[in-house]
């Protein structure tokens, strides 16, 4: 029936009032040098956005994003729209940021509450590392899960003994919670 | 009704001996129970009232007046006083008592169900106001201890099956929060932000069919628990702490999107995906999806309409809004959701022209209450009717701002169900009457010492009757502020008026009918 994108772009109007409150932590940091570097990624990233990904800064708070991750083709995944939360600490890039899936996923790296385990978000985080590089990793595990280090061994041990039953579960969570 | 072409125009025809045969005559402040009027059924069948007391349901069947008159020249005596009073209208059918220790009958709801002549009603206990949200329901909503529907067979008053709600909100004024399609009822927790279809048996059982909310398909979450066993059993100590951890430290805030949620949001977002035709163009609507997620999580499902057995357009907006009565000013959203495939079809803003033009030229198709109800065809629209239409467009020509007209006319979806009177002296292409006054939309009305005049469509375009509510000389007391409402049969010249003063004194009802 009708087309979204035009719905896309009233909501701006209508709704612009009620983000205003969602902004009283990043107002102060604003000019500091986490934020300095956030945007800089944020340029970075729309410049040359990595495939099927997408993010952005929820509101007008600078540390609190939203991304959108297509399952990729050729994988259970595909035809999912995965939306997640990323919280970068006022340390940035000092620490990293904190990645959690807003949509269900069967995954053995994501837990039964939407956190994922990826080692470039924890021991293995280096300043050097980008939004960009962070969403790159995430969309690999799509394509690559990791079993060796798994949240949920259930499925991690099922992904290396029975790989079809593991890819049909897969993707029945993808058309049930990720469509 | 075969005997035409088709079998509407037919109809059509039928109706014009309505321009003949009207309710002219008033018997002033009827002899009458003083119970709430309510409702007569669509087909005619019942009246369908409730004590004062808000306890019991007492239903009649309207009849015919009839009286004997030895003396010539009948039509001239006035009608013998016995023949005055409402018992020569109206047979009580019975009376039930659908009210428990802490609940009322709530006197705004009532739907029927014509193939099986079913009737719905719901008792409530009082509504809190500044309840906690707690289980996940929404902050800001109020709560009702307890709302009982009692699924009726009008016939005998026998009650057939109940469902009950705890601690949630539905909203029963005028039908809003529950709407009825063929035998499929949506009824829509508020509190919870689910909307229950359940399925309306010939044998009289109220069936849950799904709950579209948290989750979209009907076994969703059995789903996902049986899941969840299975995975669960496999876990590892060492991840089992490193996730207590987590669980401690985020719980609160690490929460999934609902079904309905993420089906609205990955629609939304597909649009903008595949729009990518100017890259600076999506760059520009992704950015201002993301400023915009936390409001689009915010939203709450206000109301809901079937648009058939499988399409529901669900009114999207702010929590403020979905429980204020007068919620023009807020921001609102359209979605149309196919609940078999559990897919979103179109989503538009209630500014959304396109919308707009598809209610203004197909607006009955939003009033369909079943696949196969033919008296709501005769209930003049602005998509069937020309002088309906025509009103409509002087409306719209005079209005300053395009966006707000449009807004104003989009505040009536979805449509509340069953608010419309099917009788044929509110069909435009008959009668010319102030709407202000009286129209085919069940509400109370401000009323006037005036009569309200129907005056013929057609030749001669002359004053055909009057419907007079209230004392036959006026009030006493011109002060009081007196409240009109108007029951008409659906098919018969019959009509009821009922005026309320402010001040609990009995109403004056008014029978309206041919001699």
């Amino acid at each position: 029936m009708g087309t979204n994108s035009t719905g896309m772009m009233m909501i701006s109007s209508s709704l612009s009032t009620s983000s205003a409150s969602t902004s009283t932590w990043a107002s102060t940091t604003s000019v500091s040098a986490s934020g300095k570097r956030i945007q800089r990624e944020m340029a970075e990233l729309n410049m040359d956005p990595p495939p099927n990904c997408s993010a952005g800064p929820k509101g007008d708070n600078l540390y609190h994003w939203v991304a959108t991750i297509i399952g990729p083709s050729g994988t259970p995944y595909q035809g999912g729209i995965y939306f997640l939360d990323i919280t970068f600490p006022s340390d940035y890039p000092f620490k990293p940021p904190k990645v959690v899936f807003k949509t269900r996923i069967y995954h053995c790296n994501v837990d039964s509450t939407g956190n994922v385990s990826l080692e470039i978000l924890k021991d293995s985080w280096s300043p050097a590392l980008t939004i960009t590089k962070v969403l790159l990793a995430i969309r690999s595990i799509f394509t690559n899960p990791d079993p060796y280090n798994p949240l949920v061994s259930g499925i991690a041990l099922l992904y290396m003994t029975d790989r079809a039953k593991h890819d049909e579960l897969a993707a029945e969570w993808t058309l049930r919670f990720a469509k | 009704m075969r005997m035409s072409k088709t079998p509407e125009r037919t109809v059509h025809c039928a109706r014009r001996f309505y321009e003949n045969l009207v309710p002219s005559c008033t018997i002033y402040d009827v002899e009458c129970p003083d119970h709430l009027f309510r409702k007569f059924t669509d087909d005619g069948q019942y009246l369908v009232c409730f004590s004062r007391n808000h306890q019991e349901l007492i239903v009649y069947r309207p009849t015919w007046l009839s009286f004997s008159c030895k003396e010539e020249d009948c039509d001239n005596h006035d009608l013998p006083t016995k023949a005055k009073r409402f018992d020569s209208f109206f047979t009580q059918l019975y009376c039930v008592s659908l009210a428990s220790t802490n609940e009322l009958i709530c006197k705004d709801f009532f739907l029927y169900m014509e193939s099986n002549q079913f009737g719905l009603f719901a008792t409530s206990t009082a509504q809190i106001h500044d309840a906690p949200a707690v289980g996940g329901a929404i902050q800001g909503v109020p709560s009702i201890e307890k709302i009982t529907f009692h699924l009726l067979r009008l016939e005998d008053g026998i009650v057939l099956d109940e469902k009950v709600f705890h601690d949630d909100f539905v909203n029963l004024a005028h039908n809003m929060g529950v709407f009825l399609y063929d035998d499929l009822l949506a009824i829509v927790s508020i509190r919870y932000q689910t909307i229950h279809i359940l399925q309306i048996r010939d044998s009289g059982n109220l069936v849950d069919v799904r709950a579209i909310g948290a989750f979209c398909r009907e076994d969703d979450e059995l789903f996902l628990n049986s899941n969840a066993q299975s995975m669960a059993s496999h876990q590892l100590p060492e991840n089992l702490v490193e996730n207590g951890l987590h669980h401690n430290q985020f719980t609160s805030e690490n929460t999934f999107l609902s079904g309905i949620k993420q089906r609205l949001l990955s629609f939304i977002f597909r649009g903008l995906w595949n729009d990518e035709t100017d890259h600076l163009r999506a760059q520009h609507l992704k950015k201002k999806f993301y400023f915009h997620f936390q409001d689009y999580l915010d939203l709450i499902i206000w109301k809901v309409q079937f648009l058939d057995r499988h399409h529901l357009l669900i009114k999207f907006g702010s929590v403020d809004g979905g429980v204020s009565r007068s919620a023009d000013n807020h921001p609102a959203f359209f979605a149309v959701y196919n609940m078999e495939t559990t897919e979103i079809v179109a989503f538009y803003q209630n500014s959304a022209d396109e919308l707009y033009l598809m209610f203004e030229q197909f607006c009955d198709h939003f009033h369909a209450t079943s696949r196969n109800s033919l008296y709501m065809n005769f209930i003049s629209s602005h998509s069937n009717n020309v002088h309906a239409r025509e009103q409509l467009r002087s409306v719209k020509d005079k209005t300053s701002s395009s966006s707000q007209f449009v807004k104003k006319m989009l505040a009536s979806l979805p449509i509340s169900c069953q608010l419309q009177s099917p009788s044929p002296y509110f069909d435009q292409s008959l009668y010319r009457f102030d709407e202000k006054l009286i129209s085919a939309t069940d509400r109370h009305r401000q009323s006037s010492d005036h009569p309200i005049k129907f005056i013929l469509r057609r030749k001669p375009y002359t004053l055909r009757f009057k419907i007079k509510p209230g004392p036959e000389g006026g009030t006493i007391d011109n002060r009081a502020k007196k409240i009109s409402s108007f029951l008409f049969h659906p098919s018969l010249p019959l009509a009821l008026s009922i005026q309320q003063t402010l001040f609990l004194q009995p109403s004056a009802v008014n029978v309206h009918f041919r001699r």
